[in-house]
């Protein structure tokens, strides 16, 4: 959708993240290792856990850091979820933020939901609340999707 | 009043005055929130990829997303949206 080249999902530059990095839900992380406390973990895996279960859709979160360019690397991390998934991928250190849909969820959430869910993220960002910005995305986009 | 005095009376009380009120600003944020993020500042943390409980979803189409290293299901991204701050 970006005019951006396409990249290779496998290519190591764009890493498979390790597999002990993926997580059902946040809880149960080493205290502080990606960055969030345990409330912090506590409130997004609600969030998530809720969205998902309200919507029907696959949210699911991503945080840490984008390869240039951005828009690829998130891409190429949504080719391992399935067509019902959601995927926001958020690098605090690039300062960038990608919400990516699939051929269902894109359905459910057009591109305009999904913009103002991601402006509603960056007034969160910008002032520095990262947890409290992906909580608002969340609600955001579930409840643009609505209910099953 | 001697040196000593005169110091502990117009530096030392202004400074534990100062010092007192400091913290009871700053000190229960600086205690709690070790590892607050700020704009502009790096992110040196492990990426962390958060996905609901598979109990947890309802999937129309069975099939659970399959993030692990190496492996790709058929779907390509189609829309969304992008954002910097």
């Amino acid at each position: 959708m970006s005019g951006e080249s396409r990249i290779d999902p496998n290519h190591p530059d764009y890493g498979p993240v390790d597999p002990h990095h993926v997580q059902y839900g946040p809880i149960g992380h080493d205290l502080g290792a990606n960055g969030f406390t345990a409330r912090q973990l506590a409130r997004l895996d609600e969030a998530l856990t809720l969205s998902s279960r309200e919507s029907g859709l696959t949210f699911s979160l991503y945080v840490g850091e984008l390869k240039a360019p951005t828009r690829a690397h998130a891409e190429a991390l949504f080719e391992r979820l399935t067509d019902d998934s959601v995927l926001i991928a958020v690098a605090p250190g690039e300062r960038a933020l990608h919400i990516v849909t699939g051929p269902g969820s894109s359905r459910r959430l057009p591109n305009r939901a999904c913009a103002l869910a991601a402006l509603a993220m960056r007034a969160a960002f910008t002032s520095g609340d990262l947890t409290g910005g992906l909580v608002t995305g969340l609600r955001m986009l579930s409840d643009s999707a609505g209910r099953i | 009043m001697s040196i000593v005095q005169t110091v502990l009376v117009f530096v030392g009380i202004p400074g534990a005055i100062i010092g007192l009120i400091a913290f009871a600003v700053y000190g229960k944020s600086m205690l709690r929130q070790p590892n607050r993020y700020r704009p502009g500042r790096p992110w040196p943390y492990e990426a962390a990829w958060f996905v609901p409980h598979p109990d947890a979803v309802v999937h129309s189409e069975g099939g659970h997303p399959q993030v692990e290293a190496g492996t790709t299901t058929k779907t390509t991204a189609i829309g969304g949206a992008s954002g910097e701050w």
